[in-house]
């Protein structure tokens, strides 16, 4: 029976072939609210594609299992805490404070990173991300719309207790992309480009001998907050570090 | 769709995945490449928490590849930087020669000192060289290195720092210099970019100790 119960779970896992389930997004140009140099540039951003959903509990049980080096306890520690995948009932098996269709959370960068390789892509950059993020259901760029920021803000003020929902809830962007707000906070592969000092005011010359070049710190874009907290959170993190609602989702395509 | 075909389906996803795996097999050591490395003791295995985990390659500034794990046996004075940087990264250099001048010669010649480039595109082994020569770098034991771009990203993030490539091809990062024991465990760090930093020197003479208490 348990066997049974498993297999059905990698089947589940193999009918959603995670690579077949990305969608293309750009080629475009856009102003990220992170400073590029000492002039504003507009960035771009080559096509690429991006998972339509985040990499679920169900996908990600398929993959430790598989690779064993990555399941609970079998990690080492430089690429995950203690908190890795803490929440599933074994090292294999999902249990009741994991639904399948829920994103993974608890997974370190190092193991988001592996997942995706071995899933035939790479983690998002940050702008990839932000990119794809900027847009609603209707346009490429909501990003001056108000109604929309406040949407998104939502989110931030919802009590950190409350359970996350199974992915695929919220309504496809302008892309076809589901859940970039709302559900989680998703690792990008230059997480740690995102150099931003504990006080964005405070851009004075300490900060020169620490940091190497120049706009390290000043964000832009100060109305857009909920964009400015996420870069705050992973800028924070070690990539061993795992929290609750932290996951992630893969995206394919030159390397920027 | 019945069972059978789910099953093959799965089957074959699983097969996609171990071909993925496989390839990300490891280059055998090759120990005799790197000065000093004959008299490595035989392998245990690799601490969970050392840097030797990342399967990482090198190219030094004289153009040899090696592997990051072949390092081990010795304690190693690691830092990022790239050459092109005009004020952070002198510094850094200046403090490691600063620090490793501070080490009585029988010392010196036990730690290696490994300097890692963010700059994929532009450090070159021949820019590298330049970079030596600039700086007065000697000694079989400064490895100026640089690694594939996918690689210095990942070393990054496992020694806490920080980088971003800017418009005008400089970085922005955070000055990291951190110390390993002979099995590659970050033992200390510090951020001190000028001056003696005597701790960090403690930290560095500790791990020279166990090293020296091994066979």
């Amino acid at each position: 029976m348990r066997a049974a119960a498993f297999l059905a779970i990698l089947c589940t896992v193999a009918l959603a072939d995670p690579a077949a389930d990305r969608l293309p997004v750009g080629p475009g140009d856009f102003v990220s609210v992170l400073p590029s140099g000492a002039v504003e540039q507009r960035i771009h951003v080559e096509r690429f594609s991006l998972d339509r959903r985040p990499v679920t509990n169900a996908q990600f049980l398929a993959f430790v299992v598989s690779h064993p080096r990555w399941q609970r306890g079998q990690t080492p520690a430089l690429f995950a805490d203690t908190d890795y995948l803490s929440h599933w009932a074994g090292p294999v098996r999902l249990g009741d404070n994991a639904q399948a269709d829920q994103p993974v959370t608890r997974v370190s960068w190092f193991a988001a990173r592996a997942y995706c390789e071995a899933a035939g892509g790479r983690l998002p950059t940050w702008y990839e991300w932000e990119y794809a993020a900027a847009a609603d259901e209707h346009r490429a760029d909501a990003r001056t719309d108000p109604t929309w920021r406040e949407k998104i803000l939502d989110w931030y003020a919802r009590p950190a207790s409350h359970p996350l929902t199974v992915v695929g809830q919220d309504p496809a962007n302008f892309y076809g992309i589901q859940d970039l707000h709302g559900l989680i906070w998703e690792w990008v592969e230059d997480f740690n480009a995102l150099i931003v000092s504990g006080d964005s005011r405070d851009q004075g010359d300490p900060d020169k001998l620490k940091f190497c070049g120049a706009g390290a710190l000043s964000l832009k874009d100060k109305d857009n907050f909920a964009v400015l907290m996420r870069i705050a959170f992973l800028s924070a993190l070690e990539a061993r570090s795992s929290a609750r609602s932290l996951g992630f989702r893969c995206a394919a395509g030159v390397s920027p | 769709m019945n069972m059978a075909a789910l099953v093959g389906t799965a089957l074959l996803a699983f097969g996609l995945y171990s071909t993925t795996a496989a390839s990300a097999d490891e280059a055998p050591v090759r120990a005799h490449d790197m000065p000093g490395m004959e008299d490595m003791p035989a392998m245990d295995a690799i601490a969970g928490d050392s840097l030797y985990q990342l399967p990482m390659m090198l190219t030094s500034a004289e153009g040899r590849t090696f592997k990051l794990a072949e390092l081990r046996g010795r304690p190693l004075l690691i830092t990022m930087f790239y050459s092109h940087c005009t004020s952070v990264c002198p510094l850094l250099t200046a403090q490691l020669q600063h620090l490793t001048r501070q080490l009585a010669p029988a010392e010196r010649h036990q730690v290696r000192v490994l300097m890692v480039s963010f700059d994929t595109a532009r450090d070159t082994p021949e820019v590298l060289r330049a970079f030596k020569a600039e700086h007065h770098i000697q000694g079989a034991n400064w490895l100026i290195t640089r690694a594939p771009a996918s690689d210095v990203r990942a070393l990054a993030a496992a020694l806490g720092i920080q980088y971003r490539e800017l418009a005008d091809h400089s970085f922005n990062h955070s000055a990291v210099l951190s110390v390993t024991d002979r099995e590659g465990t970050v033992r200390a760090r510090t951020s001190q970019l000028s001056g003696s930093d005597a701790s960090f020197l403690a930290a560095v003479r500790a791990q020279l100790a166990v090293a020296d208490a091994k066979p």
